[in-house]
């Protein structure tokens, strides 16, 4: 299966004609299966937009998203739904529902349309909140939790959706060390032992070093470099990318690349 | 400010309704002029009514001349409909008012603000409340006293309890049926209808006439019953009065249509429910002479052959 | 990378599964409204004999008693249970749409446009009936849908999801210009007319007759079967328009029935009896408390628990200080009020 974009452009408001005010421009990004890509770029480069076209939640100007050759656009949505899963930056329910009720809801694309859920759609919950190491919060009130288990409760949802594609959309942007290191190594794992192909924005490039095993480096809506993090990872690009003088070098401990910001350009 | 046509339902009469349980209270003038003997010398020249009912006592005690400004709601008598108008119960034109230069102005006892800028103003001011049919009596003479017509005033009040004497008189040996009076309804619906409760001038009226009040138990001028209590009140005869646009054949046959689902009703199964249509039910004035009498005909029509 | 996750056993004795807990809620809610609708027109400011009632012996227009259960207190029941049923399904549909838990059915305007037409019957002693309908719901009802197409119209925008902020300002916006043109209309108004309309506003149930209860139940009917197939993807909305998207939720569509849905059942209920407060709000929130979030549990409890509540307050209306009936939309108020209060003080 593959996940592609092609010559992608969008922007949000499409009655200004300006070309400058594309979110996206010409972008093209070929996701293969069981990959990890990261999508990297200051705020505002467009990864959380390219993040949304790819889920199919919004639909490109110009050019086209395709899942397996077929575009998006044809595809039914509970179907696309059952491929793709999406893991958004921050969830705020507008009610208090337990953590069973969060995971339950990625169940949804399966079940028709007055049915509720069985049997086997509890197992499959509570063997997400389990792949999640969330098992014990299973019925806690979702807002009672802390960032980390919040955002591992709605990886598990998503995780629910027995979907080939994650989607998430800084996943470790709010929380501290330790969880970003547990939301790490519970990707890592999930890619690795289950075969889900993801993608995740992140500005993160530490987490993206470590994670990711492809990268597309976006600034002001172009991608300006793709490719293996050895290859891209480097500190002409980001300081193309960020601005910003930068060491790059591999961490032995770590096992990775690491890049350490020095100073801004001038 | 802008007249404002309206239709003729009295705000000050129905305001009694609705509030229930008002005192009469006639405020007899200042201390500081006599009240007696130079009466036609030093009564006011220049009176402006707030409350249509006192605008007819004005006219029925021979003070129509000294009338300068009325109330927007006063239809009667025609002459009252030709001058300025100054205002409701609720937004009187003190700007007018004062216009007018008057020296007596008749208020209603809620309209304190008016009341009190009056005062400021050095004019004399006669409040009033409805208080049934005593208080129109009273009325009559209170104000007569007030505006230099002490003697037409008593006259007046006189003649009027003479000619309601007389209608209760030419009833008195008939059944007195059980009357439910509304005054209030919306069209074509028995919800939030008013009928006439234990006190108050519509009650006094029907006591004239030779009925019995169903609601007479209620001490409120105005009820608001719900379509239970009509069932379990049972009146004989149902009677609807209203200020103007007389229905027609139609009209009247829907608003009796209205009535059928409450079958058990006596005057529902007897098809003893009228509809009055006139100004002088609203207005507790001299003319409830003519809706006592109204009311007697439409209950007790022998005894007017 | 070393992990650290916690490793802790699942958790044993789950609360049911939805369908039981599903079934188990539709039969202790439907219990209690089934049982409020039968006994509530035996209760009343008078007192009847229900051997007299059914007493075949007495022919129907002269049974006093027969009258007053058939006439005057079972369309009062029936009416309540409706226009309970109606608001407080309308009141969760709204919440969820605008993800706002104090969200009512009266936010979006719907019921100021209502409360207009019917001040304008009352005030022009409108004559024109139609049907079932007399004046004052007709003018109602058209007041309502002329409310509801001007916010629908500002708020959708063509294949794309609902602005609920844009929603919400109108909603609030008409509101405030309705109430606006209500006090004026009642200023100009004659006393009774203004004392009328501030009658009507306070609700009223005493129908007199099932016609005006027919007369709205396609709108109740529509309401409701619409209701029925939302409570999933309001889950799904209430998390977020986004996430509810990725997960197979047609966004804009489920927007736009949750709106239709609602206004159709506001419309129906303040035609018949006028625009009770507090209903709306005040039952979705004991209903939460009680089952839960889950609006497949919340939408029909809260629509048999609204009926068995409004019935409540009318029944305390018809009978604490008999033979004055207090308006029901004081009752609910009286009880609402200080319940949501309480809510708040809890939340903070």
């Amino acid at each position: 299966m593959s996940l592609t974009a092609e010559h992608v452009s969008f922007r949000y408001d499409a009655r200004r004609e300006s070309a400058a005010e594309f979110a996206l421009h010409d972008v093209s990004v070929a996701v293969q299966r069981g990959s990890l890509t990261g999508l990297l770029g200051p705020n505002g480069c467009g990864k959380t937009t390219l993040l949304r076209l790819m889920a199919g939640v919004l639909q490109p100007g110009q050019g086209s998203v395709t899942l397996n050759g077929g575009s998006l656009r044809e595809i039914p949505r509970r179907e696309l739904a059952r491929q793709v899963a999406v893991v958004p930056q921050e969830t705020h329910p507008a009610f208090d529902y337990t953590v069973l009720e969060m995971t339950l809801m990625g169940r949804h694309p399966h079940l028709g349309l007055m049915q509720l859920e069985g049997p086997d759609d509890i197992a499959i919950a509570h063997e997400s909140l389990a792949a999640t190491g969330t098992a014990d919060l299973a019925h806690r009130a979702f807002a009672t939790l802390s960032g980390g288990e919040k955002q591992r409760v709605v990886i598990a949802s998503a995780l629910a959706q027995s979907s080939s594609v994650l989607l998430l959309d800084e996943p470790t942007a709010s929380l501290d060390l330790a969880y970003q290191l547990e939301v790490a190594s519970l990707l890592s794992r999930l890619n690795r032992d289950r075969g889900v192909t993801m993608v995740l924005a992140t500005h993160d490039l530490n987490l993206a070093a470590a994670l990711c095993d492809s990268l597309v480096l976006l600034r002001a809506g172009r991608v300006i470099a793709q490719g293996p993090p050895r290859d891209v990872l480097t500190a002409p690009l980001v300081q193309q990318l960020y601005n910003v003088e930068a060491d790059v070098r591999f961490h032995d401990a770590a096992g990775h690349l690491t890049v350490v910001p020095i100073r801004r350009a001038r | 400010m802008v007249v404002v046509k309206k239709r003729l339902i009295v705000l000050a009469a129905l305001l009694a309704m609705a509030a229930g349980g008002l005192k009469a209270s006639g405020y007899p003038p200042p201390d500081d002029g006599p009240v007696s003997g130079n009466l036609q010398v030093s009564g006011p020249r220049r009176i402006v009514s707030a409350v249509p009912s006192l605008t007819e006592m004005l006219y029925a005690i021979g003070a129509g001349p000294q009338v300068v400004g009325v109330s927007s709601y006063d239809e009667f008598p025609s002459e009252a409909t030709k001058l300025p108008r100054v205002g409701g119960l609720l937004d009187p034109d003190v700007e007018r008012i004062l216009s007018l230069r008057p020296d007596l102005v008749l208020t209603y006892g809620s309209q304190t603000t008016l009341e009190a800028q009056m005062a400021r103003a050095g004019i004399k001011v006669f409040s009033y409340r409805h208080g049934g049919i005593e208080g129109i009596l009273q009325g009559l003479r209170d104000l007569g006293v007030a505006t230099g017509h002490a003697a037409e005033g008593e006259k007046t009040a006189r003649d009027l309890r003479q000619k309601l004497d007389a209608i209760r008189t030419r009833v008195r040996t008939y059944a007195r049926p059980r009357v439910l009076l509304v005054f209030g309804r919306q069209p074509q619906s028995l919800q939030q209808m008013y009928v006439s409760g234990g006190t108050g001038f519509l009650n006094d009226l029907l006591d004239i006439a030779g009925a019995t009040n169903v609601f007479a138990d209620v001490r409120r001028e105005s009820v608001q019953p719900s379509q239970e209590t009509v069932l379990t009140r049972a009146p004989q005869v149902i009677v609807e009065v209203r200020a103007n646009n007389p229905p027609t054949a139609a009209q009247i046959a829907a608003e009796r249509r209205a009535w059928a689902p409450l079958a058990s009703v006596p005057a529902v199964r007897s098809n003893n429910i009228h509809i009055l249509t006139a100004d002088y039910y609203f207005v507790p004035g001299p003319r409830v002479a003519m809706a006592a009498e109204g009311l007697a005909r439409t209950l007790h029509p022998e005894a007017f052959r | 990378m070393t992990i650290s996750e916690s490793t802790l056993p699942r958790v044993a004795a789950p609360p049911r599964p939805i369908r039981t807990r599903l079934a188990i809620t539709l039969a202790a809610y439907g219990g209690l409204a089934a049982v409020t609708c039968l006994l509530a027109p035996l209760v009343g400011s008078t007192q009847i004999s229900l051997a007299r009632v059914f007493d075949r012996s007495i022919p129907f227009a002269d049974n006093v008693d027969a009258q007053i259960f058939f006439v005057a207190r079972m369309p009062r029941v029936l009416s309540g249970a409706v226009v309970g049923a109606a608001l407080a399904a309308a009141g969760v549909v709204l919440q969820a749409l605008l993800r706002n838990p104090l969200a009512s059915p009266f936010t979006l305007g719907v019921s100021a446009g209502s409360a207009l037409g019917a001040i304008l019957a009352i005030s022009f002693a409108a004559d024109a009936a139609f049907g079932p309908f007399s004046p004052v719901p007709l003018a109602s009802l058209v007041g309502a849908f002329l409310a509801a197409t001007v916010v629908y119209a500002m708020a959708t925008r063509p294949g794309r999801a609902m602005s609920t902020s844009i929603l919400l300002l109108a909603g609030v916006t008409l509101n405030s210009f309705f109430s606006a043109l209500i006090l004026f209309v009642q200023y100009m108004s004659d006393f009774t007319e203004a004392y009328r309309t501030l009658r009507w506003m306070m609700g009223d149930l005493d129908l007199g007759s099932f016609a005006p209860i027919l007369g709205v139940m396609p709108l109740i009917g529509g309401a409701f079967v619409i209701f029925a197939m939302l409570p999933s993807s309001l889950n799904l909305l209430s998390v977020g328009s986004d996430i509810a998207a990725t997960r197979g939720v047609d966004v804009a569509r489920t927007q736009r029935l949750a709106f239709i849905s609602s206004a159709l059942a506001t419309a129906a209920a303040v035609a018949l009896a006028g625009p009770i407060g507090f209903v709306g709000i005040v039952v979705p929130h004991l209903v939460r408390l009680m089952t839960g979030v889950d609006h497949r549990i919340v939408l029909p409890a809260s629509a048999l628990f609204g009926a068995s509540f409004l019935v409540g307050c009318d029944l305390v209306a018809r009978t604490v200080l008999a033979p004055v009936e207090v308006p029901v939309g004081i009752v609910t108020a009286m009880l609402g009020g200080p319940f949501f209060l309480w809510l708040l003080l809890r939340r903070g």
